[in-house]
């Protein structure tokens, strides 16, 4: 036996609110206070550091500009497919929400990327104390052939250097320095959100869709829903992207 | 099946109330058994535990004697469960979750299934933490708030800690968001704003607490999760040496660690949460002495609007206190200037609701049951924790009793004989609802005199002591220190208050399950009481109500003029009242 | 809120960076390829103007199917 619970699709008179919807925002807001704690951490772990590096030393530009770009897309096919719904075009949502699952496993791919990347750079400490940073091409047990960064149109070869030489080498990971471990931190629990994204749009996609049949009303609602939450992390993204990169 | 369907993955909001009045009150029991270890090491400390000191093995008490690092972990975890597995799961999941929605006239929560899972995540948050004892290095032992840095470099308890924190947050949102909705969509005709019992409006209030102060915690978990498993230092700050080693990456790739970081940055984001949790703690509280004071004095709750946004100022306020408990870390005097004066404002409308509540009980005619025992100690008991924080609020005060047994004393007047005494008023008050079934009065009378007279016993010295400069930390209560040496007698008495507690407790034990068997029979209204729980049968069925009732009037009408009996309930239309009247 | 209202401020907040990001560009690009920034920067600067059509259009949409 279930329950009626009364508001479930229909607005409530007084509120003008249906109760998802409702759920829905308060969710985001606890979601702001969530990212709200951590950029409020960045704002003070930057404020009382004595130095800072600039994103560009440690980001690929272009790319992450190209993947803000998809975001944003995504987040206009979301809105199209969800106003499909309302037009009564089931055909026109299955398109425009496989658009807005195929950018959002875009963006998380070229997120990926970007990982491996990080991975595949260290710090290289030499023995007179120098620092060095740059992508390793290969490493064996005598030597290291590092590609080091361009900085200021410096030379861009590869140089070889004999493990005798090497100090300390660290890679681009988390622990390298705060700012890596803000970029850690920020945008792993950021693609986080987003692959939840990706499954709930899956799922409406594919078999959740078949309520479109039965309660069209309740369907576009819970569409809606699925979109408030993609807007809003992609809105993440759109501060991260500056405070992360450019700053 | 059915029983699995009924008593256990129930969607019904009655069922997950009780399961969350359930689960917290063994949680209670098992904070509480925690703190009784310990306080056999303040009273007594080096000796060995009598009976049952060898069950605890030689990694814990040795010959039955307790280790510090295993004071530490009964410290931290006595915290942490009593908070975030008893207290709050009690006050807001089981109340919340069994009380609101009847109150409201509404046929269940907003959203049954998230309530289930709201429960389960709680359950297994609760599993969790239990489970931390029995890890290398055993529970988590940081305190419960698990300061950085010693947390971050603490044993692998802490890590096991974070995670169930992580549950228990998911857990809250989930229940928050729920309560919200459904009060804010689902009450009954007629139910305006105005006419909502004070309780709902408490719930309501804390609701949003929960919503908006636990993400900021969950930032600092992860956080320190990254410190603890990937080796960065949000939390460490630079040439941390520990025993005399600079202190290593503890994690991941190079053996060393950036630094940086700040300790402090902990502490704002934990007391960000913990400050609003303690209005979480009590707000729920004087929701449920409110209704029973009103029942049982027979009139109108003085100023109700009063008490709604009081409420509302407590609940705003108290996201802008939380740096009070961060005084003495070098802050600074102008981060202190600025919470000292939002501390004293905050006591302002907390001591309006204290007010409103005292100024009901005068003219009514009161009956003293045990549901309104437990409400009217709570007055007094709360109003000690209450005044026993203005010292704490000024920085120049604090500075001499921070750290001390006086803080300690402070907020278990509050906590202890305050919210669980009207968490236990709220069991007497609301069980014949749940079970149809009274519970005795007798033994409610003795678990009450006996509960209140021992909550004083133990907490009272701690006054004393604080302001004798005895600190919370010490391991052996004070038998090292010179300073402590007039002031140690004072441990025994407070333990053995602790353990007589404990059997008190068994006379409440006994009630609860003797009454659900065997407790006298009663009516759907045994208290004749206006709101719209007792409108329904005992227990409610299914849905709540046999047809959804409407609301004509506010929540406390008592002995209204022109009307035959002293109560006038909410669903009650109004010409059947007139016609009351003339008869 | 609903989400027509939640995305134009989504659009607004886009156009804001997409504008940032050209000013970032052409200002404060890190050393070296210079070509390459001045180029990214007169794309954003364009995307800029384009979020700002898709914004009239899609409010003129919302009208044109009575969805405002
Ligand atoms: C109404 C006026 C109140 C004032 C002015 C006040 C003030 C304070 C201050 C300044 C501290 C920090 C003391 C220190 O660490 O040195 C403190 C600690 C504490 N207060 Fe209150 N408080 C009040 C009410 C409450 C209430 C209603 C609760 C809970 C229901 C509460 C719970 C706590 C807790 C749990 C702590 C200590 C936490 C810890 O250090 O472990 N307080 N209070
Ligand atoms: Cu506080």
């Amino acid at each position: 036996m279930t329950v009626e619970i009364p508001y479930g699709v229909q607005e409530r008179p007084d509120t003008g609110l249906w109760n998802a919807k409702l759920g829905m925002w308060l969710f985001l807001a606890s979601e702001v206070m969530l990212f709200g704690g951590l950029f409020a951490s960045y704002a003070t772990l930057r404020t009382y550091a004595p130095d800072w590096p600039k994103g560009s030393d440690f980001q690929n530009i272009p790319l992450g500009t190209f993947n803000t770009a998809v975001l944003i897309t995504s987040s206009i096919t979301m809105v199209m497919g969800w106003a499909s719904l309302v037009m009564g075009q089931f055909g026109k949502f299955r398109l425009y929400m496989g658009l807005t699952l195929l950018l959002g496993v875009l963006f998380l791919g070229i997120k990926a990327t970007e990982y491996r990347g990080k991975f595949e750079h260290y710090g290289v400490t030499l023995a007179d104390g120098t620092v060095v940073t740059g992508h390793v091409e290969s490493q064996d047990a005598s030597r290291v052939v590092l590609l080091p960064d361009a900085k200021g149109g410096a030379a861009h070869e590869p140089m070889t250097l004999a493990r005798s030489q090497i100090k300390r080498m660290i890679v681009f990971g988390p622990w390298y320095n705060t700012y890596l471990a803000l970029y850690f931190t920020l945008t792993g629990l950021h693609a986080l959100h987003l692959l939840a994204g990706v499954l709930v749009n899956l799922y409406l996609w594919g078999p959740g869709s078949r309520m479109w049949q039965r309660e069209p009303e309740r369907f576009t609602h819970r569409v809606e829903c699925a979109g408030l939450f993609w807007h809003f992390v992609d809105l993440v993204w759109i501060f991260l992207f500056p405070i992360l990169y450019l700053l | 099946m059915g029983f699995w369907r009924h008593y256990v993955f129930s969607t019904d909001h009655k069922m997950i109330g009780l399961q969350y009045l359930f689960t917290g009150l063994v949680f209670l029991l098992f904070g509480f058994s925690l703190m009784m270890l310990m306080r056999w090491q303040l009273a007594y400390p080096g000796k060995a535990l009598p009976l049952i000191g060898s069950w605890f093995g030689e990694s814990r008490m040795p010959g039955g004697v307790m280790l510090p690092e295993f004071y530490n972990q009964l410290g931290a975890m006595h915290g942490t469960i009593m908070v975030f597995l008893a207290v709050v799961p009690i006050a807001f999941g089981a109340f919340g979750n069994f009380v609101v929605p009847l109150q409201i006239g509404a046929p269940d929560m907003a959203f049954p299934k998230l309530n289930a899972a709201s429960y389960w995540t709680y359950f297994v948050g609760g599993l969790i933490m239990f489970a931390s004892f029995f890890v290398p290095g055993g529970a988590a032992n940081s305190g419960w708030t698990s300061y950085a840095p010693l947390a971050d470099i603490a044993t692998m308890g802490q890590t096991v800690w974070l995670f169930g924190m992580v549950w228990l947050i998911t857990s809250s949102l989930l229940g928050s968001v729920n309560l919200i909705t459904t009060v804010v969509q689902c009450r009954a005709p007629g139910m305006t704003w105005m006419r909502l019992p004070f309780f709902v409006w408490t719930q309501l209030v804390t609701g949003f607490l929960l919503l908006l102060a636990f993400p900021p915690l969950e930032s600092a978990a992860v956080m320190q999760l990254m410190d603890r498993l990937a080796g960065t230092s949000f939390f460490l700050p630079s040439g941390l040496v520990i025993s005399g080693q600079m202190l290593k990456a503890t994690a991941g790739g190079p053996d060393l660690l950036v630094g940086g970081g700040s300790p402090l940055l902990w502490q704002h984001l934990f007391w960000f949460l913990a400050h609003p949790e303690v209005y979480v703690l009590v707000l729920p509280a004087m929701g449920v002495v409110t209704e029973i004071i009103a029942n049982n004095t027979r009139r109108p709750i003085m100023g109700y609007r009063a008490l709604v946004f009081s409420a509302f100022a407590v609940g705003f306020m108290s996201f802008l206190v939380w740096a009070h408990h961060m005084y003495l870390t070098g802050m600074g005097t102008t981060m202190s200037t600025f919470f000292q004066t939002t501390t004293v404002i905050i006591s302002i409308p907390s001591m309006v609701i204290m007010a409103m509540l005292v100024l009901s009980l005068w003219g009514g005619s009161i009956r003293f049951n045990t549901p309104m025992l437990f409400a009217l100690a709570f007055l007094p008991m709360f109003g000690l924790g209450g005044l026993t924080g203005l010292p704490l609020a000024f920085g120049i005060t604090d500075t001499y009793l921070h750290d001390t047994y006086y803080v300690i004393g402070h907020f278990h007047y509050v906590v202890a004989p305050g919210t669980i005494f009207a968490i236990f008023a709220g069991v007497y008050y609301w069980f014949p609802k749940a079970s149809g079934r009274m519970m005795d009065e007798t033994l409610g009378k003795v678990h009450f005199w006996g509960t209140l007279v021992c909550m004083n016993v133990i907490f009272f010295p701690m006054f004393i002591q604080g302001m004798a400069g005895i600190s919370r930390r010490w391991y052996d209560g004070g038998a090292t220190y010179d300073l402590a040496k007039n002031y140690l007698h004072l441990n025994a008495w407070m333990s053995w208050g602790a353990w007589v507690m404990a059997l008190v407790q068994v006379a409440f034990i006994v009630n609860f399950f003797w009454s659900m068997k065997r407790g006298r029979k009663v009516s759907d209204n045994p208290w004749q009481a206006t709101t719209l729980e007792w409108a329904t049968p005992s227990p409610p069925p299914h849905g709540n109500f046999p047809a959804m009732p409407t609301v004509y009037r506010g929540a406390y009408e008592y002995s209204a003029p022109d009307c035959a009996e002293d109560f006038l309930p909410q669903h009650q239309p109004p010409a059947s009242a007139t016609m009351g009247a003339t008869t | 809120m609903s989400i027509k209202a939640v995305h134009l401020l989504f659009i607004t907040l886009a156009t804001l960076l997409a504008l940032g990001f050209g000013v970032w560009c052409v200002q404060f690009q890190p050393a070296g390829n210079r070509a390459l920034y001045v180029g990214l920067g007169a794309v954003s600067f364009a995307a800029a103007a384009g979020l700002v059509a898709y914004g009239v259009w899609f409010i003129r949409k919302l009208k044109r199917e009575g969805m405002l």
